[in-house]
């Protein structure tokens, strides 16, 4: 098992550096990250050239590409337009832990930028990931169970529904619901954004709350699209010859649901949830953006509005990275859940 | 059991990261001002903060706290490392400007005790020299005095190469800077550089923290003032900031104006306008900037002040007209063919449909401003003068496709703009009354990023493939320099940066706008204004459309609020909150 999981790491390697190579090159094309710098006129001719040399946006891609990775600190670089190479490079490269500063927020390394807003999206994505899951599979097995009845028949229809409703519709509904009109009603009412009132503090009470609505419009549609996924294993599942074989020998019929249905229609719900789970750190792109929850994936925006490669870089790598160490998890998980697996 | 474990440790898990956000001060890491009321070590304050009660000892429900919604959140609150107009305004509370300006653009001095004139001697007879007189009881929030030697080192910072400022301007247009006393700085330039009053002192770096940084690191790029700066001279100080969340700004007990009435300010960052909207209903923020005309009914009956303030910002049409490199649509050489399309596009009546009424049409770039020249005649809505200016200029519809045409060219303009939603609007109305007198309008809408793509990116404004550009833009306001129309800032492979797109050089106007910016009698140089702005018009080299102010929104718990489109927050320390 270790040599298994020593030989993935190692095969890892060389993939993350043609990714990177692929991400690197993209997102220098996204634009010119000089073009306003966020201001509401574009810069001035002066500063662009000026800054363009400064921050090494002159030189040839291929050569940024190995600035990001290696770093410039063996050689000298012309600050002040001269011509002549006077000051020495300081950054170190991806290679040596040195993601880079961040050119939207200057005085930040790229690093600092990503790692400010990790527990707060974590603090989103693992309630929601967690209620996700449960609820999935309470209401997929409920409606394996019951297939063709009228609750399943219920819940496939509330399925479809979720399933169907843009996530940024579903949001700004439950802010309008939820927050605004049961304001207005004088009922107990939802905070819209934020993770706290200002004029209360950062409380637990306060940052629960204020979870509520972002977590549940994340949980809505994913809810509705990963109970589906598990009715339809689950119906699978329980159609084979050995659950029918577990029930002539009189087991107890929750023990093989639970236990032998379960178990075997779990290794593809594995898969989806090992992607999921290694897709936690991006955050949730259009939710963060709406409730104003400050997390990866608001970052994410933010930086890629303003073509901050070093950022976008990081959080790019960060999720490759992610990726592949929860794939190696999930085949792991494999071997634990189904004894036929194994790697040696 | 071994499910009942996983449920039990799963909502420990989720009951732990609750808990770590709330005692945290954040979810990740907060910047924030660890010394914020105590002297720099080894400068001696002048004098103690101030007697009042310090706010923390204040009960949390006697303190004022206001919050104010931004939908963007700054990427730096140094002066010289940001562009954003939401970092700049922030910095009227901590960093003040060296004078504001009022509701009326009326100057009012804040750093220096009176504005540099020729008469007081601040400004030399040949206009190179200004000299700035600094009042003597201004302080840094830490207590040590602000004197002449914190505007040589912001002077030189930003100049200094080492520093990889976001704009260099306007400091770069001086040759020298010298501080003959601490209450004197004195600035000489090349040439007169008329537009200092608006762009000259917009911050100010505290050289008694910063110098040592700069020492240290042989650059300010890293300075962790540039994201917590612990040190300000405002009426506020900073406090902290929590990456996407918020920046917090509590009153600066040793600011030496007014005392303000709000404790503190809460800037809360909500990127999504319609979230914004839906906070400010709900009464999660007492403030909100950049509010879409559509939005205003709706937060109006939600019991907001509305208003709009003038920053400068006019939307109007530009027109390509091109050179011998890259040539333009032959009609729209013709001046008359401008002046058609100004008197054929309704401007009034798109105001009241589409922007319901809440702006008005603009005739330059300069309007509401002396720079107005008063004997320009404002275009009316007239197709049948639109026509007869078509017909002498020999456009006339030949083949019977309802199209206008001259020696085969048919009079079809591409009319080019971004997805922003008012902008589609408009150009669809355009669509349909320039047909109404001949003249064939396809439309283009482009992202941003496609639309304002440079030369070097052949970005579709500058390589000929839209005729009339519709967008937004401002002069150095409230200085009327603009520097795009100029010939020399055509651009060519040689000089891809310039950023006359539209490629008009026309001479006269040159000239003009070359004097201009060397003139500092204010009289001179408004009779220079008037000459241009009568000239743009009737040549119609720019179509002004509608006058684009900011829309604010104020919730029911502010009070006192006046706005000034340069300096938001002049008066600041006089807004208010009743409960």
């Amino acid at each position: 098992m270790s040599r298994y999981i020593i030989r993935r790491l190692l095969q890892a390697i060389p993939l993350l550096l043609i990714v990177s190579i692929i991400l690197f090159a993209l997102t220098m094309n996204l634009g010119d990250p000089l073009a306003t710098m966020g201001g509401r006129r574009a810069t001035r001719p002066a500063d662009r050239e000026r800054l363009t040399r400064q921050l090494g946006l002159d030189q040839p891609m291929y050569k940024q590409y190995l600035y990001w990775l290696i770093g410039n600190d063996w050689e000298r670089i012309d600050l002040d337009g001269d011509g002549e190479a006077e000051t020495q490079g300081t950054r170190q490269g991806v290679l040596r832990g040195d993601f880079g500063n961040s050119m939207m927020k200057r005085g930040q390394t790229a690093w600092e930028v990503i790692w400010e807003r990790v527990p707060n999206t974590l603090l989103l994505m693992i309630p929601a990931e967690i209620i996700i899951i449960t609820f999935a599979l309470l209401i997929g097995i409920y409606s394996a169970l019951r297939q063709y009845s009228a609750a399943d028949h219920v819940i496939t229809a509330l399925s479809f529904i979720g399933y169907s409703t843009p996530i940024f519709f579903f949001a700004l509904i439950s802010i309008y619901l939820f927050s605004v009109n049961f304001k207005r009603w004088g009922l107990p009412s939802l905070p819209a954004v934020g993770m706290f009132d200002p004029q209360v503090g950062k409380t637990t009470g306060q940052v629960a709350l204020h979870m509520i609505l972002p977590v549940l419009t994340i949980s809505f549609v994913s809810i509705a699209a990963y109970s589906r996924y598990i009715r339809s294993t689950m119906l699978e599942v329980m159609n084979q010859d050995y659950i029918r074989t577990a029930r002539a020998k009189g087991l107890h019929g929750r023990y093989v649901i639970f236990v032998h249905a379960l178990r075997n229609a779990s290794l593809p719900i594995v898969t989806l949830i090992g992607l999921d789970l290694a897709l936690l750190l991006g955050g949730a792109l259009v939710t963060e953006r709406i409730f104003a929850w400050p997390g990866m994936g608001r970052l994410f925006l933010d930086h890629m509005q303003r073509m901050d490669v070093p950022v976008i870089m990081g959080i790019l790598m960060l999720l490759s990275l992610s990726v592949i160490v929860f794939q190696i998890i999930t085949d792991l998980t494999y071997a634990v859940l189904d004894p036929r697996i194994r790697y040696e | 059991m071994r499910n009942l474990k996983w449920s039990v440790m799963l909502i420990g898990l989720l009951i732990l990261s609750l808990v770590l956000a709330a005692c945290t001060s954040t979810g990740g890491e907060t910047t924030t001002s660890p010394e914020a009321t105590t002297a720099v070590e080894g400068v001696a304050p002048v004098e103690e903060p101030g007697g009042e009660e310090p706010a923390e000892d204040m009960a949390e429900g006697e303190r004022k706290i206001a919050t104010f919604i931004w939908t963007q959140e700054f990427d730096s609150l140094s002066p010289f490392y940001t562009n954003m107009w939401f970092s700049q305004v922030t910095r009227q509370l901590w960093n003040v400007w060296a004078w504001d300006y009022d509701e009326n653009l009326n100057i009012i001095p804040v750093l220096v005790t009176e504005m540099p004139t020729e008469e007081n001697g601040g400004i030399s007879a040949d206009g190179r020299t200004l000299t700035f007189k600094l009042r003597d009881d201004i302080v840094w929030s830490d207590g040590t005095p602000i004197t002449s030697e914190d505007f040589v080192f912001t002077f030189e910072m930003a100049l200094d190469p080492a520093n990889t400022v976001n704009s260099t301007y306007p400091y770069d247009q001086y040759e020298s800077i010298d501080a003959p006393d601490p209450q004197t700085v004195v600035l000489t330039s090349a040439e007169p550089f008329a537009p200092w009053e608006a762009t000259l002192w917009h911050s100010l770096l505290p050289a008694h923290v910063l110098r040592p940084v700069f020492e240290a690191d042989g650059t300010l790029d890293n300075a962790e003032w540039n994201l917590a700066p612990t040190v300000g001279a405002g009426p506020y100080r900073f406090e902290e900031w929590e990456s996407g969340s918020y920046a917090r700004f509590v009153k600066n007990e040793n600011w030496w104006g007014p005392e303000p009435n709000i404790d503190e300010i809460f800037f809360r960052f909500v990127p999504d306008d319609a979230s914004q909207v839906a906070a400010l209903q709900n009464g999660e923020g007492d403030l909100g900037t950049f509010i879409s005309w559509s939005d205003f009914p709706t937060l109006e009956s939600a019991g907001l002040d509305m208003r709009t303030v003038s920053s400068g910002f006019r939307e109007g049409w530009f027109f390509f007209l091109g050179d011998e490199q890259i040539p333009g649509h032959p009609a729209l050489q013709d001046v008359r063919v401008r002046q058609a399309i100004a008197q054929a596009f309704d401007r009034e009546a798109l105001i009241q449909d589409v922007l319901l009424g809440l702006t008005k049409p603009v005739e330059t770039l300069w309007d509401d401003t002396p720079f107005v020249s008063p004997d320009i005649v404002p275009w009316q809505y007239n197709p049948e003068a639109a026509n007869a200016l078509l017909d002498e200029a020999g456009w006339v519809d030949s083949n019977g496709d309802g199209v206008r045409d001259k020696d085969g060219v048919e009079l079809v303009l591409v009319h080019g703009s971004t997805t922003r939603e008012i902008r589609q609007d408009t150009q669809a109305v355009a669509q349909q009354q320039l047909a109404e007198i001949g003249i064939g309008l396809e439309l283009q809408s482009l992202d941003s990023t496609v639309f304002f793509a440079s030369y070097g990116e052949n970005g579709p404004t500058y390589t000929g493939e839209i005729d009339i550009q519709q967008w937004s833009d401002v002069t150095s306001f409230p200085d009327p320099d603009i520097s795009y129309w100029l010939c020399s800032e055509i651009p060519t492979d040689e000089y891809p940066d310039g950023t006359n797109n539209f490629r008009i050089c026309d001479e006269e106007l040159d000239e003009l706008f070359r004097l201009q910016a060397t003139q500092t009698i204010p009289e001179e140089r408004i009779a220079t204004f008037h000459q241009i702005s009568k000239l743009m018009h009737d040549q119609v080299y720019w179509f002004g459309v509608w006058d684009d102010p900011d829309g604010w929104a104020i919730g029911p718990r502010l009070q006192n609020v006046r706005l000034s489109g340069v300096t938001p927050f002049f008066a600041i320390t006089e807004w208010d909150i009743s409960e």
